[in-house]
């Protein structure tokens, strides 16, 4: 066990209307076992001590998987592993010394709420768009009726995998969420049961993914490599043509 | 003291659901609008149920403290959903399903409660592919099942190690099709403070808007809690941070019954604490045991690299004392003697408070391939947080705690005392009785939310005069101005300690005197500790910022302030039950070998507690628990 | 399903026509290299194919109407995804670095589009819209070589031949991205043949380019001795 010092350049923002900027803190004996949330607690209760407010940030599950916590650490989105999220990052992945710069996850369709808290809600508003099978409760058949494929089984879970964490949105170059939108959309199209409504799906979440203001994908691909579940870029190659064909090929 | 009346309908186990079903009131469908239903808390329990209801035409309004309810804690659970399908014709049954369930909680649950959770079980399976759910599939394209703990059938669904995240976006994106239809009105990042009672009838609650600070009051002719658990009174727990129990205490206080809180469960495979800064605590997958085989040392205090340690100074004591189960006892047997090692002074790691989970005989025998691929991405997980690689060194394990059986106490129909509030899920004292097994809490969630509650909470609104939801009566105005005054006063104190510092202190007080076992003596000692911290909280508490923007140490305050009057009432459940019974263990109680030894002549019974003031000794009823169709019998894993 | 127009203002849609139309401009990219290579099978070669070519007007037009229509949409409707791009990250960050394998040719579409942009307007100018058989098309011997001389003239001057050069370096960016990005955007993304696809795309984006450049080169290393 071994303990390291900090500068971290902090992102303080009051709320969504006032005008935010770089605080800078030091964070001192930090245990290296420590995860990336845990050294921000031990600079918030300092903080707190000094008569400060601590620095607002979301988290929960702490394990990787409710996707509610993430941050832009030195210019990459959840910090520099692959693979993992924030609250999985430890502090044994940064030298003595090193200067941190964390910031908020930066997209017009992400509205920041308070220092490193953004909001989201414009994911929901695309799954509520159409990222469902509409089946009621009570009208589904037994669930051996209809075989699935195993291979087209799996690459539904690889995508159905998402966190909705949002990293995909702060790592692309455009802040665009075709990662996210995406991945719903295959997921769901890749299994019998949602392909019933998959023209009206794609089409339904790809209009509100473009209402909710995000970027246009230029095939960079740094949505991928920031995504702490891997989700492949493939999919977005299957959302757009699926999107083209059901346009295409729609009676009206 | 008034017996509770579970409203249990009459005639044989296995009718009774159905006669039930057929039986209820129903709302006709043309009034169903009209009717107002508030659902916090959007986990598997809540998330299923409101979309159902919504379905079915009831005007929902649901509350999470979360940004998304995509975020409920639910979506952490890794292992597997039961459902007493039968698919790999190895001999299952609704009936097995239930005995298991009933034996696996100690014989303190209600037999008519899990006989319907296994009946409906298999719909859940059905409902959950309808909706897209990736469980894992064998090349045919049929389902793939797997065996768990407590059970000697293969009857455990998942979809590889993410089984609650999957089921929970499909009862999300059931929730978000709703949305999108406008049945339901959602209100994230919104946190439930009070329960509206009004004449004894449930009417609606008061939240916090978490980012705008607003303190807001909404009525309704049905609230139903579905809020989880409260493992975070031992602070360091499997649960997410927000896990709290703020909505089912606050209910407690308005006169809900708190049933059984001493039922904890406490989960063996866990990466242990290494330091003070710890904020929590992370499940390792226990498929673990199956490969992995449980040791520690037999000289105490023995610092040796665990490598250079021979065969014959190692103590398997799992494979020692239950040589039939070995390694793969239920997991409070696991939990308790992990303790048991570690306070005779043989644990390991640097805190001593650890165990080896090795898997050097499984790579000898199997090879590593094999191993990668059972449990590759738990290897990796465990070197990511603690840096050591399991191929080459022994993990290290500790127990920690990690659901909660006891909860709020309801009635057949999933209603509390109160009548129209309804629990579901696992704030609810649940089908679980003294210990969950493995895969039964997914099958809980849902079972409440898509298949009971839709049902049962028709009884009560047909008997409810629709449209009369409103919050312009005193009861709301004096709602909401308690809970804006606590949040002042929260405010106001501006001590020396930090809301964390209290939350530590709490935590680590549980766990040591009412956690994995307990005592008389300990227990009493908890009682006085606990009403010092709390008196010290309220006068030395630092909560910094204010009450009217996105405050974090604000939120905490609170959750952590109903924890401290919350533990008491636990500790009195845990030292008035004098046996000890699944998470229960109380060592005055045991047999000559350890085990837990129940007192069936006197508590065969549902505890259920009602408030009776802040630091008083709340009042005890009891449900008794008749059990018709199984033998009570001491559980056995030799 | 909404209208068909929809298509026409999503962003999915619209990537789409800047991938149609992509494809288009690579197409008349290779046909004009085509044309252009003639050149080294010297001015009588050349000068008949640009006669040719003359000839098929006033059908010609109708296709240089199209192509001209095709390169306005593929760069205006990127144009305006750029500058949603921009403004969709309202806040630059306070450090940027990559955590994938952004390529610098990606990086550079919108620099490199414009650039290409400004080479075809001038291209137009210093060899479309001129005087064939003036002053530019009369080499050292004194005599006229039509278009074939006004083209060695042009690229006997080391300033002109390095614009023309940098200019299909872009255009080689341009395509090594372009081409690969086509598939993705079309949905064509494949696991077992998208990486050929994209080795494919760089090798046909060097070949292309170096095939260009060929001709500035050749040009200015032979002069005064062409033809």
């Amino acid at each position: 066990m071994s303990k390291i010092n900090l500068t971290l350049k902090v992102w303080r923002q009051k709320n969504g209307r006032e005008k935010g900027g770089f605080e800078t803190y030091t964070a001192k004996d930090i245990d290296t076992d420590m995860s990336f949330l845990e050294m921000l607690d031990v600079v918030n209760e300092q903080l707190t001590h000094e008569g400060k407010e601590p620095i607002a940030f979301d988290h929960d599950c702490r394990e990787g998987v409710c996707g509610m916590c993430g941050a832009v650490i030195n210019g990459q989105a959840h910090g520099p592993l692959k693979g993992t999220t924030l609250c999985q990052l430890h502090m044994r992945n940064f030298r003595n010394g090193e200067t941190l710069v964390i910031e908020p996850w930066r997209s017009r369709g992400f509205p920041i709420l308070k220092d490193l808290v953004v909001d989201r809600s414009a994911f929901d508003r695309i799954i509520a768009a159409g990222g469902y099978i509409s089946v009621k409760t009570g009208q589904a058949p037994d669930a051996h009726a209809v075989p699935v494929r195993k291979e087209d089984s799996d690459t539904a879970f690889d995508a159905a995998a998402c966190i909705g964490c949002g990293a995909c949105v702060a790592a692309c170059p455009n802040a665009s969420a075709m990662l996210f939108t995406a991945a719903k959309v295959s997921h769901l199209s890749h299994l019998p049961q949602g392909q019933v409504e998959a023209p009206e799906r794609v089409i339904k979440m790809v209009e509100q993914m473009d209402k909710e203001r995000f970027g246009n994908c230029s095939n960079e691909y740094e949505c991928e490599a920031a995504c702490p579940k891997e989700i492949s870029v493939e999919h977005i190659a299957r959302m757009n043509s699926e999107y083209r064909q059901a346009k295409w090929k729609a009676k009206h | 003291m008034p017996e509770l009346n579970a409203k249990i309908p009459s005639g044989p186990l296995k009718d009774k659901w159905t006669q039930h079903k057929a039986h209820i009131k129903l709302v006709n469908p043309a009034n169903k609008h009209k009717y107002n239903i508030i659902v916090v808390g959007t986990g598997l329990a809540g998330g299923s149920a409101a979309a159902t209801l919504a379905e079915l035409g009831y005007n929902v309004q649901v509350f999470c403290f979360q940004d998304s309810p995509r975020r409920a804690h639910s979506i952490a659970a890794q292992g597997g959903i039961n459902a007493s399908k039968n698919y790999p014709n190895d001999g299952d049954s609704i009936y097995r399903l239930f005995y298991d369930t009933i034996k696996g909680g100690d014989f303190r649950s209600r037999e008519a409660n899990v006989y319907r959770l296994a009946e409906v079980s298999g719909n859940i399976i059905d409902q959950c592919v309808a909706q897209g759910v990736p469980f894992a599939r064998e090349y045919a394209g049929y389902l793939d099942n797997r065996s768990f703990g407590g059970a000697q059938v293969s009857r455990t669904f998942y979809a590889r190690g993410q089984t609650g995240q999957q089921l929970l976006l499909g009862a999300y994106s059931a929730l978000m099709k709703e949305v999108n239809k406008g049945s339901v009105k959602m209100f994230p990042r919104t946190e439930m403070l009070e329960l509206v009672v009004v004449d004894g009838v449930a009417r609606g609650i008061v939240t916090r808007n978490l980012v705008t600070g607003d303190i807001e009051t909404h009525a309704a002719d049905a609230v139903v809690l579905a809020t989880g658990g409260y493992a975070n009174v031992f602070h360091l727990s499997t649960n997410a941070k927000g896990a709290n129990v703020t909505a089912i205490w606050r209910a407690h206080k308005k006169g809900a019954f708190m049933a059984n809180p001493c039922y904890t469960q406490i989960h063996p495979t866990c990466i242990p604490v290494h330091g003070d800064y710890q904020s929590k605590l992370t499940l390792m997958s226990e498929s673990l045991r199956n490969d992995g085989r449980v040791w520690v040392p037999k000289k105490p205090q023995d610092k040796r690299n665990p490598r250079d340690i021979p065969e014959e100074e190692r103590d398997y004591y799992l494979e020692r004392k239950y040589p039939s189960f070995g390694n793969l006892v239920p997991r409070d047997l696991a939990s308790r003697n992990a303790k048991e090692v570690c306070d005779e002074g043989r644990g390991v790691g640097p805190t001593g408070q650890a165990v080896y989970l090795d898997f050097a005989d499984a790579l000898k025998r199997s090879g590593k391939a094999v191993l990668a691929e059972r449990y590759g991405n738990l290897f990796d997980m465990y070197e990511k947080i603690t840096g050591s690689n399991p191929y080459d060194e022994p993990m290290m394990i500790y127990p920690a705690a990690h659901y909660t059986m006891g909860g709020l106490w309801v009635d057949y129909n999933l209603m509390s005392n109160l009548p129209g509030l309804f629990v579901i899920g696992e704030a609810n004292f649940s089908d679980h009785g003294a210990n969950r097994l493995g895969a039964s809490a997914l099958m809980q969630g849902l079972a409440d939310g898509y298949f009971i509650l839709p049902y049962t909470i028709g009884d009560y609104l047909a008997g409810v005069k629709a449209g009369k939801a409103t919050t312009d009566i005193p009861e709301f105005k004096e709602a909401e101005k308690y809970a804006k005054e606590k949040i002042n006063r929260l405010l106001t104190i501006r001590g020396k300690r930090t809301v964390d510092e209290f939350h530590r202190e709490l935590g680590l007080l549980m766990w040591n005197q009412c956690g994995m076992a307990r005592d008389e003596k300990g227990l009493k000692e908890a009682l006085s500790r606990i009403f010092e911290i709390r008196n010290e909280f309220w006068q030395n508490v630092d909560v910094p910022g204010s009450g009217t923007d996105l405050n974090q140490s604000l939120e905490r305050a609170g959750r952590v302030a109903d924890f401290l009057e919350f533990a008491e009432t636990m500790v009195y459940d845990a030292l008035h039950r004098k046996e000890s019974c699944g998470g229960h263990f109380r060592e005055e109680f045991q047999t000559p070998e350890g085990e837990a030894l129940r007192n069936d002549n006197h508590f065969c019974y549902v505890a259920a507690w009602e408030f009776n003031g802040v630091g008083k000794e709340p009042v005890l009823h009891k449900e008794p628990l008749d059990f018709e169709e199984v033998h009570l019998a001491q559980r056995n894993y030799k | 399903m909404g209208s068909l127009s929809t298509y026409f203002t999503s962003s999915v849609g619209r990537k789409q026509i800047v991938a149609v139309t992509g494809l288009l401009l690579i197409l008349f990219v290779i046909g004009h290299l085509a044309g252009n290579l003639l050149i080294f099978l010297g001015p009588e070669a050349f000068n008949n194919y640009a006669k040719k070519l003359a000839g098929l007007r006033p059908g010609l037009y109708l296709v240089e109407v199209g192509l001209c229509f095709v390169f306005v949409v593929h760069f205006f409707v990127t144009g305006v995804l750029v500058y949603e791009n921009y403004l969709a990250r309202n806040t630059q960050y306070g450090v940027n670095a990559a955590k994938g394998q952004r390529s610098w040719a990606t990086r550079l579409m919108p620099y490199t589009g414009t650039l290409l942009l400004v080479f075809v307007v001038y291209h137009l100018l210093d060899f479309t819209f001129i005087d064939k058989h003036g002053h530019r098309s009369i080499l050292a011997d004194g005599n006229s070589y039509g278009l074939y001389g006004v083209v060695v003239n042009a690229f006997a001057d080391p300033g002109h031949s390095t614009f023309y050069i940098a200019a299909m370096m872009a255009l080689g960016l341009h395509l090594s991205h372009g081409v690969e990005s086509f598939i993705q955007t079309f949905g064509f993304n494949h696991p077992r043949y998208t990486p050929m696809i994209k080795t494919f795309s760089h090798i046909f984006a060097l070949v292309i380019s170096f095939a260009y450049s060929s001709i500035p080169v050749y040009i200015l290393l032979n002069y005064p001795k062409v033809p």
